[in-house]
């Protein structure tokens, strides 16, 4: 009996570790007259990983980049629907997204290190935002930064030297090094192996998964079998909607929609 | 023939009509390469010839003849009281001096005109040069020195060989009897060429062995100042409001359409603009380097804003992205990231826009920067004269000693120039970064 309800204590926390951070309702995204998003509702899991998969120009990108307001950017984008973020409506009037951008933090396709020194680089999102009160501590961001993005071994000797005459898997692991140097809870990932060779690639695989444990990361990626190995959860796109979403293991071997299964199996896309 | 055309349609690669269009194909691109080299060739030479006609003319610009002369610092016309008085001393009648000393080398010349014309063979900054060298040293006084003092223009001209003296004499602006001394002072040995720090040290004058670039540098030092002030925050900031924060708008298109237009428009037509604004509406001082600083940083804000626009759009764009999604604002973005990647590029453009409003005369003539001003000036309110216009105002000048005075101007206008430019093409390379 005891038994029993300490299981279901167990099972209820569970479901807490598994509480929604983002949950989309409705998003239609338009470029000018172009919608490039659909009526998209998805829910983000805390503290996991989901993976947003689709052919080229499905819109996963677009998605993404919701959730940062990086669209904002772009001229003649417009956003419609709620993105709620721990309940708040992200695209509200009283969010600044700047701010959002600094608990949002992004990772491009391409390595995009600033031509600065490794330290610079990583120092720049403290340094504008304010999180170190001296010198030290800014050190101590950079360093645990690094240590946490796996590339203290490799830069520590050399933090005053280009970031942009790492490699290109460095650099990417520059990139997210910089990222959680502004303590994000959420990175948003937009194909960040793409341009990396198989071994930079596993490196980065392998530091996303341990990521997880303290932020919630999405990313974007046209490698399914990337999806399968690192995410928790995956999300199907498909011309601007959402096909089909849930647990990673569950759509790829039981996809319940026939355009996830030809996907998947490589039949379009 | 082997049968190798595999495609069913078209000639076969080793067809003859394939191989005529070859040849053709090759000889078109010979042709045009011969066109290419001629075309380079051709301004080579136009450019060799120019730098020649300059500097053969020009480089005797910067010698002068000088003649030694015997002068006696007579205590009776320096100081006659013998008091050693300043006052007295650098009132004292030093042409006599000059005078005295070239009757004394010539005692057979009689009769005011003749003498006037012996005295002219020295120029009138002689007694300058003699006061300034009493009042440093009045020990001197009462003694005899051999000093070497600034000949005149015609002088100039006859030692370094400008005068033909085959042509009759009264066509002859140096006459046969100055030639006559002149020979007894070169096979004496008194005639020297020297250095001519005059031209580097002085502003213009009237005679032309004493004019100098001097006033004319610091006017385009001031002018240009002035320009750079204006015209480079200016135009950096338009570009980058226009690049990085201007929505793109019907009316930001007609900005940039008429950015452009007013890169071309004639300079001359800004001197008419600063001429209206800035004497008839401000009423800011004639001649003075701030006003002609002013129109030609109305002249130069095209051009730099056109190139710092190019500079930044060159920084690819996933720098801001990287910025932007770690929270920078759009400012922080432009300011911390791409401004600093931008300016070799924007400091590029700059001093061409510069090199460009250095060689300007037109519009600065609208404003009145063309007086004859024998001051350096001291400040932007001063008037004042810049290199180009004093080129010009030689070039107009009826003294043959003019002529060279000219061409050393415009070397030396060269010579800044050619440093403005080949400081942008430095600053380029040593910034160049390829994404």
């Amino acid at each position: 009996m005891q038994i029993q309800q300490i299981d279901e204590q167990q099972a209820a926390r569970q479901g807490d570790a598994a509480e929604m951070i983002i949950k989309t309702r409705d998003v239609d995204v338009f470029y000018g007259d172009n919608q490039a998003l659909k009526h998209v509702s998805l829910d983000i899991p805390k503290h996991q990983i989901t993976s947003l998969i689709g052919p080229s120009g499905c819109g996963k990108s677009t998605y993404l980049r919701c959730i940062n307001r990086m669209n904002d950017t772009v001229d003649g984008c417009r956003v419609e629907g709620e993105i709620l973020l721990d309940g708040v409506n992200i695209y509200g009037p009283e969010v600044d997204e700047v701010l959002l951008r600094a608990r949002v933090g992004m990772v491009f396709q391409k390595p995009n290190p600033f031509p600065k020194s490794i330290y610079d680089n990583i120092a720049y999102g403290p340094r504008i935002h304010g999180l170190a009160a001296n010198k030290d501590e800014l050190d101590e961001i950079v360093l645990t930064s690094l240590e946490k993005a796996g590339l203290i071994k490799e830069v520590q000797d050399r933090l005053h030297s280009s970031g942009t005459g790492l490699s290109g898997g460095q650099q990417q692991r520059l990139c997210i090094a910089r990222a959680l140097a502004v303590r994000p809870d959420i990175i948003l990932m937009d194909e960040p192996c793409s341009a990396l060779d198989p071994i930079a690639t596993a490196k980065v695989e392998e530091l996303i998964d341990e990521l997880k444990e303290n932020y919630t990361i999405i990313i974007v990626t046209h490698s399914m079998q990337q999806a399968a190995r690192i995410s928790q959860k995956t999300a199907f796109f498909h011309l601007g909607e959402i096909v089909e979403a849930g647990d990673t293991e569950k759509l790829f071997t039981s996809p319940s929609d026939e355009r996830t299964q030809g996907y998947i199996t490589g039949r379009f896309g | 023939m082997t049968d190798t055309n595999n495609s069913p349609v078209g000639s076969s690669w080793n067809s003859d009509k394939f191989m005529a269009g070859l040849a053709k194909r090759k000889r078109s691109e010979r042709r045009f390469r011969l066109i290419g080299l001629a075309a380079i060739l051709t301004a080579l030479t136009l450019l060799a010839i120019l730098l020649f006609s300059i500097f053969s003319k020009g480089y005797t610009a910067f010698v002068q003849t000088y003649i030694t002369l015997d002068i006696t610092f007579a205590e009776s016309v320096i100081d006659k009281d013998g008091t050693r008085d300043p006052d007295a001393i650098r009132n004292a009648n030093y042409a006599k001096l000059v005078q005295d000393a070239l009757r004394a080398k010539f005692p057979e010349v009689e009769g005011r005109r003749n003498l006037r014309t012996l005295f002219s063979l020295v120029s009138n900054n002689a007694s300058d040069t003699l006061r300034d060298m009493v009042e440093q040293d009045p020990g001197l006084i009462g003694k005899t020195v051999e000093i070497p003092l600034l000949a005149g223009d015609d002088v100039d001209m006859v030692n370094k060989g400008y005068i033909d003296r085959d042509l009759a004499e009264e066509n002859r602006r140096v006459k046969d009897q100055e030639l006559r001394w002149l020979d007894i002072l070169e096979e004496e040995g008194d005639l020297s060429l020297h250095f001519n720090t005059n031209f580097f040290t002085q502003g213009d004058s009237r005679e032309p062995e004493k004019a100098g670039i001097a006033g004319a540098m610091v006017g385009s030092f001031y002018t240009l100042l002035i320009t750079m002030a204006i015209a480079f925050p200016l135009g950096v900031m338009t570009a980058i409001y226009l690049e990085e924060f201007a929505p793109p708008s019907k009316f930001n298109d007609l900005i940039e359409v008429n950015i452009n237009n007013l890169a071309a428009v004639p300079s001359i037509v800004f001197g008419l603009l600063g001429l209206a604004i800035f004497l008839n509406v401000a009423h800011l001082p004639r001649s003075a380097p701030i006003v002609g600083g002013l129109t030609l940083a109305l002249m130069t804000l095209p051009t730099i804003i056109i190139a710092a626009r190019a500079a930044i759009r060159a920084v690819p764009d996933s720098i801001r992205q990287a910025a932007l999604g770690l929270g920078a604002s759009k400012q922080q973005a432009a300011f911390h990231h791409v401004l600093p990647l931008s300016m070799p590029g924007i400091l590029t453009g700059t001093i061409i826009g510069l090199a460009q409003a250095l060689g300007e005369t037109a519009p600065l003539l609208m404003i009145g920067m063309v007086a004859f001003i024998a001051d350096i000036p001291g400040g932007i309110n001063d008037p004042a004269t810049v290199m180009p216009v004093q080129i010009f105002l030689w070039a107009d000048s009826p003294e043959r000693a003019f002529v060279e005075k000219t061409s050393g101007a415009i070397m030396v206008l060269l010579a800044f120039l050619i440093t403005m430019n080949a400081l942008a093409v430095l600053l380029r390379k040593k910034f160049e970064r390829r994404w």
